[in-house]
């Protein structure tokens, strides 16, 4: 890969000989030195670097290899080029001075980021997956998420189609049952970010920490795996002006099949026979009326991104803006994001460099359906509504209600009146000094500053207005949420070589703190045109709330390695949390690590097949402190809400929360072992590392026993093993044609070991819509999260069966479950949502000017649970009449088959909605052409076309397996929702298919 | 030897002394940097005792939220649907309701564990207000109005120890904060001693009139504990425990409720009609009102019970509360079945593709309620005053003191029941002989249908074979749901749910 890299460098810096045409150059009347700079095969090299030693002067190559420079004799002229050893020649009588660079195996070796400082990744101990900017520069993206989706082992990403909703990113499995499974972000060294919030083109690398010997400096934050991001900075020289532009246009991938209105129609006369009349049938058929068409659009998506970068050897900068205004495919969504980033970097003396970086962003959501009164999706709300009628009648009035099918609300009338934004603006400002005390020791201060305020301003429409106050047709509401975080880190940092010894030790000391606070109200019932009009409603209501929380944290690395064969790394985090009592405040947590690398050895230094072997294997704990801040002390909530004159309102106060002296940090530990493996000359590179953590006091929120009341607890063990796999090779590499590929896999064994007070099962947290209080998830010893709870559904009763049916007061036709001996229904798990095996695969070909980036990833061994088409089928309380095709073949007593009659009652929670989501994607096929000469000035100018999600391979039925639905929450559950309750697709706002058109030009 | 040497030399290098001031510098300047003890009290109060009555007051009333969150749904009730006067639809999502209809109740059932949950969520914050009240005893406040709340507090828990009794029989009695994990079911002695303690503590502690309330004690007063105490007697007396000397103990529980009705505020309100409207939603003959509010910024407050949940399809319904036909069939009739049941609509010929053909019950769907909505605001009546006067006239007669009173009081019910005034003897409607106990029983079939007081009635007597067994189709409609399980005595309690035994295996014995 590093090799290739070096090839496009070289056919792009080729406009390096622009950028020197049009810089003013200080040339003396000095006579001019020429040459041709080649590469080991005699190849020109286009773009290599010629300086003058001792000034600014210098020169690129152009596209041959050649130069030409002006020189006095005695000059030293310095060539270099990336992935090349530097070569200088001083000028003599000779005025054709032609170089051969030779190639520098040891700058080829990537640095990588590993928290609090960064180290070649030939010299890591720890299991470390880099995605840098290249890897992800042919995928035109909006999300920081997107660029980690298959392009980096151990990472598994889950999205939503919904523009600007979370993305659930997972390190090697899940652990914790109650808290969330989010990695820590540390944005350049500061914790905390949000990914969402990011800029894709602001990011150099990323660097995922997936062992705990690479986490273990992260402490007590470090449980669900670390995510460093490393943003761009200038380099000194010319300003470069980089701008891209590109448009996409998003869509349903795919459309659901159902009954059309007039099929509807008929399939109700066989119900209800004389329902419908022949010529409303007919009517129908002339005048469809199709749901998903009449919610869903194309949506258009622009993005605009400008960064300017340069700088001379004392000050660079490199400063962007992007602006992304995007629409969902489902009407009236969409999403916006404005973000400016100033990274500035000044060398104030030989000794002390200080870096600012500053980034602010505004982000804009409308319609988050997850916001909205719970009953499915959008979406499944309109593939369930009564296709025989209309959204309004001819006068233009809304027509509420459906009498077949979905029992619910008009969902376009709600989803095209209703108006929910969320605005949350963030700002960030980090300061990074670094003074070298000598040639060994360097102290670096990190300090930052981070600001958020969300604000929600909603007026949410459900119901016909008409029936008045009292009944719920509309709520507005407002929460402005802020949240103040503030971090130093001092750093100390000492290396030294001597013989084949090699030490690098690292010392820091840490604080940390955050402050949130939220103030909301809600009125209902406000027959007013907006947000802004809601002022003294009948029915008022407002809630405070707020946490603070702090942390500080002592830290030593020692990195050691013998002749860069032999590497061992060893650290101890030492953390003090607030949100923990004295006493079982400190968590400590170790690691350490091993690895020998085979590449002085004569079996690799002498073969031509195999370049590179390194073993490697570390231990760690690290913790998890993710709890709210209160959640150690016994709380009572201001709720209770009762009216004891039928009028108005009092607020009570319930006891909601035990809490808990001798709550500690939840502990990880982890072990991995892994090899790096390398063959020709690195052409073929990559890593397998296996892994095994287990989890335990898990710091998990229960009901205690008896009651509803909640209360954190050390309790529980999640186990999660598997295998992280990495190939990346240069196929064909010579001047016209390059093929490079890069494939990743994980494969996750997740298990729950161990429950509180010796109990074998606990019901999950999500429930079934329509009210039957009927949980879908199940958290069971020896099953992983994510386990789905259900009946086992056989088929149907058939006539012959008719007694045996009756005893359980069935009849022929209605579904058969699984008993017990007992006769009782048998509830338990009847699948899993968490996939084990998640892979990707990408690939690029450049030929001449044209490149072509093809990105296929896919996930297998989960399952989905599908409610939607559960709810087509209808038979439940919320749709009542089944629109789906299945009802076509259902069980008639001349036609006995495994389809339920109509007219049945539909569990929701069985097999029978339980599908396999194993998929394939081609998630992107980019071909761009890249302009060298077009315009005078410019360097660089591609125009590309790309799709995304343009073929999914499953056999799942509904839209799209990978589903993010929220699921309605169990009124006394504790479990969290997206693990735990993972896989189920109630109406998820599938991923869009998408066609880009874009262009990047660069100065 | 050589590589120790170096190590050694490296030491001494003097940028190590550096490194140790400068550590010690750093960790000066910046230890303690972190306020590592914030204060809980800036966003929460104090949860261990109160400090005031203003916490007290606060807490009670977040007891009542509780109350209402347990009771907003049908589920509060749903064993109630085993009587032969409610039913349910034979569809859709009404599983849990049709198990308790055909008496199939499964330990899986959803509305029983939801029902378990609420209710022991009520009594375990029962148990904090009055743990949390200790800290007020040993201050200078009104003894009386600390009274007043403990009172209050005890009628809660006994009202919830009871609800949850008449489904399960024997139930577990935490006492505690934090109740006992491994607690085990007490004996449905234990069980009716503990509600009977209770509900005396509270007629001890409560004031006549609960001051500054609405009508229909939506806050408990004596007449209001001393009238549950009289159909826990009731109950005691019948099954399964059956101990006789209790009906004298009810019969004169009713008796001092009547004779203070007028002290506490309670009587038959003129006109039965009157009784299931919004309008008249606080009336005389509420012994105890959960008080519903849709209008009250949030719709936790609302009463979710009522209006489209005892309707068809066709009529905006969700076909929760029908009513069962035969018993439709067999009331007699007059202004009380127009009162109970709607018969302005055409039950028999409902024909929309998801309407059943059950009759509706008015108490539960009145003409007055919000059509489109199951919000509403309609009080649910605990217990009613004409519950008191049957209860005297039932237990009087099977504790063997047939006595005029208990004639009237049946009377009473009857001459209201025929659209006549309550207190004027009428010839004929009056009884004055026969089996004063079954006519009483009789009585209360009718004038309590689809009130969620039948089944229990079935229970205490051991009628349910008898009830049940009997449903030959009157009209041209059979029942929608027939019944598949036994109609034994060893089927009238409902098993505990089986997330609960899961949770404490104790809970299974």
């Amino acid at each position: 890969m590093t090799k290739h890299f070096t090839r496009i460098l070289k056919k792009f810096s080729v406009f390096g000989v622009f950028l020197a045409l049009m810089s003013v150059q200080q040339i003396y009347a000095q006579q001019t030195v020429t040459g041709k700079i080649t590469d080991e095969t005699n190849q020109g090299v286009p773009g290599a670097n010629i300086l003058k030693q001792g000034s600014n002067v210098g020169v690129t190559s152009d596209f041959d290899g050649n130069y030409s420079i002006s020189a006095s004799q005695g000059d030293v002229l310095v060539f270099s080029f990336v992935g090349y050893k530097t070569k200088s020649v001083t000028v003599g009588n000779n005025l054709n001075v032609n170089i051969q660079l030779e190639p520098d195996v040891a700058s080829l070796d990537e640095v990588v980021v590993i928290g609090y400082g960064t180290a070649k990744k030939s010299d890591l101990a720890g299991a470390v997956s880099q995605v840098s900017a290249k890897s992800f520069e042919d995928q035109p993206m909006t999300r920081v998420e997107d660029a980690l989706k298959g392009r980096a082992s151990g990472v598994t990403v889950a999205g939503s189609g919904q523009p600007g909703s979370p993305i659930k990113v997972r390190i090697r499995g899940v652990n914790s049952i109650t808290g969330d499974n989010n990695p820590l972000v540390v944005v350049d060294g500061v914790f905390g970010g949000d990914l969402r919030t990011i800029n894709p083109n602001d990011i150099a690398s990323m660097e995922i920490l997936k062992d705990a010997s690479a986490l273990a400096i992260y402490g007590s934050r470090a449980s669900n795996g670390v995510i460093l991001v490393t943003t761009k900075k200038g380099r000194g020289g010319d300003a470069k002006i980089s701008v891209d532009q590109f448009v996409t246009i998003s869509s349903l991938a795919k459309s659901i099949d159902r009954l059309s209105s007039s099929q509807f129609a008929e399939a109700i006369n066989l119900e209800t026979p004389g329902s419908f009349t022949a010529a409303e049938i007919e009517a129908l058929r002339a005048n469809p009326n199709d749901w998903e068409d009449l919610t869903t659009q194309t949506g258009i998506v622009s993005n605009t991104q400008l960064s300017i970068s340069g700088g001379d050897v004392k000050l660079n900068y490199f400063v962007s803006g992007n602006y992304i205004d995007q629409e969902g495919t489902i009407i009236n969504t969409g999403y916006k994001r404005g973000a400016f980033r100033a990274n500035l970097g000044a060398e104030i003396n030989d000794k002390l460099n200080v870096n600012v970086n500053l980034y602010g962003s505004r982000d804009y959501t409308l319609n988050d359906q997850d916001a909205f009164n719970w009953n499915g999706g959008f979406l499944l709300k309109a593939l369930t509504w009564d296709p025989t009628v209309a959204p309004q009648d001819a006068n233009g009035d809304w027509i509420y209600r459906g009498e077949y099918a979905n029992n619910g609300w008009n969902p376009m009338f709600e989803l095209s009146q209703s108006v929910n934004e969320l605005v949350s603006d963030r700002l960030n400002v980090t300061i990074n000094a670094s003074y070298a005390i000598n040639d060994n020791l360097s102290y670096s201060l990190i300090a930052s500053g981070t600001r958020n305020n969300a604000n929600t301003e909603s007026l949410k429409w459900a119901r016909d207005p008409s029936l008045g106050v009292g009944s719920d047709f509309n709520s507005a509401g407002f929460r402005n949420f802020r949240q103040t975080t503030h971090q130093v880190s001092n750093v100390l940092n000492w290396k030294e070589s001597f013989d084949k010894h090699n030490i690098d030790v690292t010392g820091v000391y840490e604080f940390q703190g955050a402050r949130s606070t939220t103030n909301s109200y809600n009125a209902n019932d406000v027959n007013v045109p907006g947000f802004y009009h809601t002022d003294n409603s009948a029915s008022e209501f407002f809630a405070n709330s707020g946490s603070e929380s702090s942390i500080q944290s002592y830290l030593a690395r020692v990195q050691y390695n013998f002749d860069n064969s032999f590497y061992l790394t060893g650290s101890i985090r030492v953390d003090e949390s607030s949100k923990f009592k004295k006493g079982n405040r400190t968590g400590t947590f170790p690691s350490v690590a091993a690895a020998y690398s085979f590449n002085n050895s004569s079996f690799v230094e002498d073969s031509d097949v195999l370049s590179n072997l390194k073993f490697r294997a570390g231990w760690g704990q690290v913790g998890n402190e993710n709890i709210n801040a209160q959640a150690g002390i016994t709380l009572t909530n201001d709720a209770g809400l009762y009216s004891f004159d039928g009028q108005s309102p009092v607020t009570g106060q319930t006891l909601t929360q035990i809490g808990n002296p001798d709550l500690k940090w939840e502990t990880t530990t982890q072990l991995n072992v892994g090899l790096d493996y390398g063959f020709l000359n690195g052409k073929i590179r990559g890593a397998i590392d296996y892994y095994k953590k287990e989890t335990e006091d898990l710091l998990l929120r229960r009901t205690v026993t008896g009651t509803l009341y909640s209360q954190f607890e050390n309790v529980g063990r999640v186990e999660n093993k598997g295998l992280d796999f990495s190939i990346s090779a240069d196929i064909i590499n010579n001047d016209d044609f390059t093929w490079d590929a890069t494939f990743n896999l994980s494969s996750l064994s997740n298990e729950v070991t161990e429950l509180y007070d010796g109990l074998d099962q606990v019901q999950g947290n999500s429930q079934i819509i329509g009210g039957t209080q009927e949980r879908t998830d199940i958290i069971k010893v020896g099953e992983p999260l994510g386990t789905f709870l259900g009946y086992t559904f056989l088929g149907t009763w058939k006539t012959s069966e008719a007694a045996a049916a009756d005893a359980f007061g069935r009849v022929p036709g209605d579904p058969k479950f699984l008993r017990d001996s007992d006769g009782e229904l048998v509830l338990g798990p009847i699948g899993n949502g968490l996939p084990s095996t998640t892979w990707g695969l990408n690939q690029t070909f450049t030929y001449k000017n044209f490149t072509l980036n093809v990105f296929i990833n896919g996930a297998s061994g989960f399952d989905v649970y599908n409610m939607t088409r559960g709810l087509l089928d209808g038979g439940t309380a919320t749709v009542r009449n089944s629109v789906s095709l299945e009802r076509l073949n259902a069980w008639t007593p001349t036609n006995e088959t495994e389809i339920p009659r109509i007219g049945h009652v539909n569990l929701l929670n069985s097999t029978r909605w339980v599908e396999d989501g194993s998929y394939i994607r081609l998630n992107n096929v980019k071909l761009g052409y890249t302009f060298t000469e077009l315009i005078r000035g410019v360097d660089r100018l591609e125009f590309y076309a790309s799709g995304q999600n343009l073929l999914l391979i499953t056999d799942y039925k509904g839209y799209d397996p990978e589903v993010s639905t929220r699921a309605n929450p169990y009124s006394s559950g504790t479990t969290n929702g997206a693990d735990v309750g993972t896989g189920l697709d109630v109406g998820s706002y599938p991923n869009p298919r998408t066609y880009t058109l874009g262009v990047k030009i660069q100065f | 030897m050589m590589k120790t040497k170096n190590i050694y030399n490296l030491f001494k290098r003097r940028y190590i002394a550096t490194m140790v001031v400068l550590v010690t510098v750093i960790g000066v300047t910046f230890n303690s940097c972190a306020d590592l003890e914030p204060d809980p009290l800036e966003f929460n109060l104090p949860p261990e005792v109160f400090g005031n009555f203003d916490d007290m007051d606060k807490a009670v009333t977040g007891l009542y939220g509780k109350i209402v969150n347990a009771s907003r749904w049908t589920t509060f009730y749903a064993p109630a649907w085993a009587g032969d006067d409610i039913t349910t639809w034979s569809a859709g999502n009404k599983a849990d309701f049709r198990e308790f209809d055909q008496r199939n109740v499964q330990s899986s059932n959803g509305r029983l564990l939801s029902n378990w949950n609420a209710i022991y969520d009520v009594i375990n914050t029962a148990n904090s207000v009055l743990d949390r009240a200790n800290g007020l005893l040993e201050l200078d406040v009104d003894q009386n109005l600390l009274n007043q709340y403990i009172g209050e507090t005890h009628f809660i828990r006994g009202i919830m120890f009871y609800q949850l009794a008449r489904v399960h029989g024997r139930i577990a009695l935490p006492l505690s904060v934090i109740p006992d994990p491994n607690i085990s079911r007490s004996s449905q002695l234990e069980v009716y001693e503990q509600i009977e303690a209770d509900l005396m503590e509270a007629e001890m502690r409560l004031p006549e009139v609960y001051p500054g309330v609405e009508r229909g004690a939506p806050r408990p007063n004596k007449g209001s504990a001393r009238a549950i105490l009289a159909r826990l007697y009731m109950d005691w007396a019948g099954f399964p425990v059956k101990d006789n000397s209790k009906y004298a103990m009810a019969a004169s529980s009713a008796k001092t409720v009547m004779d203070n009705a007028s002290t506490h505020n309670f009587s038959l309100v003129d006109d039965l009609d009157d009784l299931w409207t919004l309008a008249n939603k606080f009336n005389d003959e509420s012994l105890f009102a959960i008080v519903g509010c849709n209008t009250c910024g949030d719709f936790v407050t609302a009463n979710w019970k009522y209006g489209i949940l005892g309707l068809p399809g066709s009529e905006g319904g969700w076909s929760e509360t029908f009513a069962e036909i035969k018993f439709y069939e067999d009331m007699p009739e007059g202004p009380r079945k127009e009162a109970t049941y709607r018969t302005d609509l055409d039950w028999q010929n409902f024909s929309g593709a998801n309407d059943q053909k059950s009759p509706v019950f008015k108490k539960i769907a009145n003409t007055d309620l919000p059509a489109g909505s199951f919000i509403t605001a309609r009080n649910d009546f605990f217990m009613r005053y004409a519950e008191i006067l049957l209860i005297y006239a039932e237990a009087s007669a099977r504790s063997g003191n047939v006595n005029a009173d208990a004639w009237e009081s049946l009377n009473m019910i009857r001459r209201r029941a025929a659209g006549l005034p309550y207190a004027t003897p009428d010839p004929s409607v009056d009884v004055t002989s026969g089996d004063l106990a079954e006519l009483a029983f009789e009585e209360r079939k009718w004038e309590f249908a689809g009130e969620y007081v039948r089944w229990f009635d079935l229970v205490r007597m051991e009628r349910v074979q008898e009830a049940l067994g009997n449903r030959d189709p009157v009209g041209p409609i059979p029942e929608h749901n027939p019944i598949i399980g036994s109609l034994g005595t060893d089927n009238y309690f409902s098993p505990v749910p089986a997330e609960a035994i899961n949770n404490n295996p104790n809970l299974a014995n």
